[in-house]
């Protein structure tokens, strides 16, 4: 899988798992902070991103402030996925 | 004790678009069914969400809480054998989730409480503002009552033969309640009681009745189906009655086994 | 209209009773166990789990083995009829009682959904008849001779708080005579999975307010305890002065940064004792152990306190957090702490949270005189409640 089609299934990941109502994929900047401006996620957010990465991905992420660059976009996910995933 | 009624609103009269009752994305992306129903119901009474500012009492009530999502949760982690389970379901199953998101709408500190004693829990948040307007704490009170159907619910009850005579049902509930009586009060909440034993229409009338032309609702889920808090349906009923002109109504209330519970609703002289 | 506690009943990972209380809090014995024993569950994690079975609560209760009930309905019993008989108390119409729970029965759910999610024609029904949260209530009460005004409040961890409010409003209000008010959950799989889901429970025991604090234990348990007006009682636990509930409105399930629902709560509970932040001789913190509650509690009472912050602890370190149950648990603590001047130590404190320089009591204290105790109990949906005792 390339990094622009892991970025495009994380996306819509997103919208599914966290319910996001009236957004598609093309409205998220896979640049963009996911969290406070941005989509405005929050922290339960972040768990079901963590459950997200877990159980499609199989890469484990735990709740910490080092997990938090990663948690910074879409992009920084699809990376962090790239290097660990198996 | 008493109070005044203000407005009183059921699911079924909300007409505003759901995203202008609960303008927050993120809270309504996490709402489930229940929650969607009770918390716009709860702001359309109000008056529209900026209302909420002016509350200083939140009381809500339920008989079974938000079950879809206890259900979910339960499913999920039966299903997953507790592994990987998504904790958005568990945290909307707490049975303060109505409550805590009307107050979170406009981050509002006031007084706010969740009664679920089944059958009688929205008398007993009646009760709770009552004793809130008592105090001097209830000038603007918001009280509620939802309880939602779920398939696994509604099979459950089936099985235990409670639809014989009755369908199920569910809905929400909410009044507007104020301690003084203002230009726009529709009704007074002139007492609560809660009788040691069951009593006939006969016997009602004898003992709450202070008018010949009060009338007795009895709480017998014709309204909206029966499920634990459709007696604040009958309250509904109640504040219509007393609009068209009834000087006094008496809704009572006997939920299954429980024992009965009694609101008196006068007119406003 | 003064409101005092006649008497007080707890049962936790402790034990049961409040002599087991005492024996193992003096002992400076912890009830979290390394892993569940009697709740079927497959995480190994620590909990606050008392060590019966529900077997041997009913036989406790004198009840025969077969019949269904919560365990929450047989844990808040236990307590319910300590806090009776320790007042002296024989219940009749004009006594009441206010029950919290945030699980009610879903201990016998669990073993009923499984079955009925492979068909819906299974599982027995008497096991889900006990689900919603009044039929504990309705259960205690029957099984205590209560047959005055009852209601159950939900609002989350702070549930039993507003119990006790609740109870001393009706007190004061006539509703009833007296009141017998409290809280209780039994642990469940449902809810060690939501913390667990949450990722707030930590894998070792919990260190409240420590700075290096992983999360909360999930405990179980009951307190209760009985509030009668000033006049018809003759030697008092103490006087329940003051209590609040106020809402954090921030977040579904965060405290606040400046801890304002626990700021307010507190604040307004001493005013309506008519007691200054001065006067205060210890503080049962809610410390549960998390980051977020520990460091927002904290800053509410830098706030309230300003540099003299009272001698506080958390006793979860000795129960685990009982959720709805933990202000009547906390509750009775506190009761218990005034008659017998004690303070109960907060337990694997080492480093205090830097930003808040606060430093528990972590040596059990005797031959305290507390004149005025605040118990703070706070939960999801915002809801922050505080009460004062005073002597």
């Amino acid at each position: 899988m390339t990094m622009e089609q892991l970025i495009q299934e994380l996306k819509e990941h997103l919208i599914e798992e966290l319910n996001l109502e009236d957004i598609t994929p093309e409205d998220i900047d896979a640049e963009a902070p996911l969290f406070g401006e941005g989509l405005g996620l929050d922290s339960i957010d972040a768990l079901e991103i963590i459950l997200i990465l877990e159980k499609n991905y199989g890469v484990r992420l735990a709740n910490s402030a080092e997990a938090k660059p990663v948690f910074y976009s879409v992009k920084t996910l699809a990376e962090y996925v790239m290097q660990n995933r198996k | 004790m008493r109070c005044f009624v203000q407005r009183v609103m059921t699911d079924r009269e909300v007409t505003t678009d759901l995203k202008q009752l609960i303008p927050d994305a993120a809270m309504r992306r996490r709402m489930s069914r229940v929650v969607k129903m009770a918390v716009s119901t709860a702001v359309e009474c109000v008056g529209g969400v900026e209302q909420i500012d002016g509350l200083d009492t939140i009381l809500t009530a339920t008989g079974w809480g938000c079950l879809a999502d206890s259900e979910r949760f339960l499913r999920n982690l039966i299903s997953e054998q507790e592994q990987l389970l998504n904790p958005t379901p568990f945290i909307q199953s707490t049975f303060n989730t109505v409550g805590g998101q009307v107050a979170l709408l406009r981050h509002n500190h006031c007084y706010n409480v969740t009664y679920v004693h089944r059958g009688h829990s929205f008398e007993d948040a009646l009760l709770d503002a009552l004793m809130r307007a008592a105090d001097g704490q209830g000038a603007q009170m918001l009280v509620g009552a939802f309880d939602e159907m779920t398939p696994s619910q509604h099979r459950i009850m089936e099985r235990m033969g409670l639809f014989r005579t009755w369908k199920d049902g569910e809905g929400a509930v909410f009044a507007l309640l104020t301690a003084c009586q203002t230009e726009h009060s529709v009704a007074e909440v002139a007492g609560i009681d809660f009788p040691s034993e069951g009593l006939d229409a006969a016997a009602v009338h004898a003992r709450y009745a202070t008018d010949e032309r009060t009338k007795v609702i009895w709480n017998d889920w014709s309204i909206a189906g029966c499920y634990p808090t459709a007696s604040a349906q009958a309250f509904r009923k109640a504040v219509e009655l007393i609009e068209q002109g009834t000087p006094e109504v008496i809704v009572y209330n006997a939920y299954q086994e429980a024992s009965p519970a009694v609101i008196r609703v006068r007119w406003v002289g | 209209m003064q409101i005092v506690v006649s008497g007080v009943g707890v049962v936790s990972a402790l034990g049961v009773g409040v002599e087991a209380h005492l024996e193992a809090i003096r002992a400076g014995r912890s009830g979290i166990s390394k892993e569940p024993s009697v709740l079927r569950t497959t995480h190994r994690l620590p909990v606050g789990e008392l060590r019966l079975t529900n077997d041997a609560l009913k036989e406790q209760l004198g009840l025969p083995a077969d019949q269904t009930v919560s365990r929450t309905a047989l844990l808040g019993a236990l307590a319910v009829r300590e806090a009776l008989a320790d007042a002296g108390l024989q219940p009749h119409g004009r006594v009441g009682l206010v029950s919290a729970t945030s699980v009610g029965g879903m201990d016998l759910t669990e073993h009923f959904f499984a079955p009925f999610m492979a068909d819906d024609r299974s599982g027995r029904l008497r096991a889900v008849k006990m689900h919603d949260c009044a039929a504990s209530t309705e259960w205690i009460a029957a099984q205590c001779g209560i047959t005055g005004y009852r209601t159950t409040i939900s609002t989350a961890c702070s549930s039993a708080a507003n119990a006790l409010m609740t109870g001393a409003r009706l007190i004061r209000h006539g509703v009833v005579d007296c009141c017998v008010v409290g809280g209780t959950d039994a642990l469940s799989a449902f809810t060690l999975n939501g913390f667990k889901s949450l990722m707030i429970l930590d894998s070792e025991p919990c260190r409240p307010f420590d700075e290096g604090r992983a999360g909360l234990n999930l405990g179980e348990g009951a307190g209760y305890l009985v509030l009668q007006r000033a006049e018809e009682v003759e030697n008092p636990y103490c006087t329940l002065a003051g209590y609040a509930n106020r809402n954090d409105a921030h977040h579904q399930t965060a405290s606040s940064e400046q801890g304002n629902g626990a700021f307010l709560a507190m604040q307004e509970a001493l005013q309506v004792a008519g007691v200054e932040p001065d006067a205060v001789s210890y503080v049962n913190v809610h410390g549960t152990g998390t980051a977020n509650n520990d460091r927002s509690e904290g800053v509410a009472m830098r706030r309230l306190f300003g540099d003299r912050v009272p001698p506080f602890s958390s006793t979860k370190g000795f129960t685990g957090h009982t959720l709805a149950a933990a202000g009547g648990v906390e509750a009775v603590f506190s009761a218990l702490m005034m008659r017998h001047g004690m303070i109960f130590p907060n337990l694997h404190f080492t480093t205090p949270i830097a930003e808040l320089g606060l430093t528990p009591v972590q040596q059990l204290c005797e031959g305290v005189d507390l004149r005025c105790v605040v118990s703070n109990s706070f939960g999801f949906g915002g809801n922050c409640s505080s009460v004062v005792f005073t002597k």
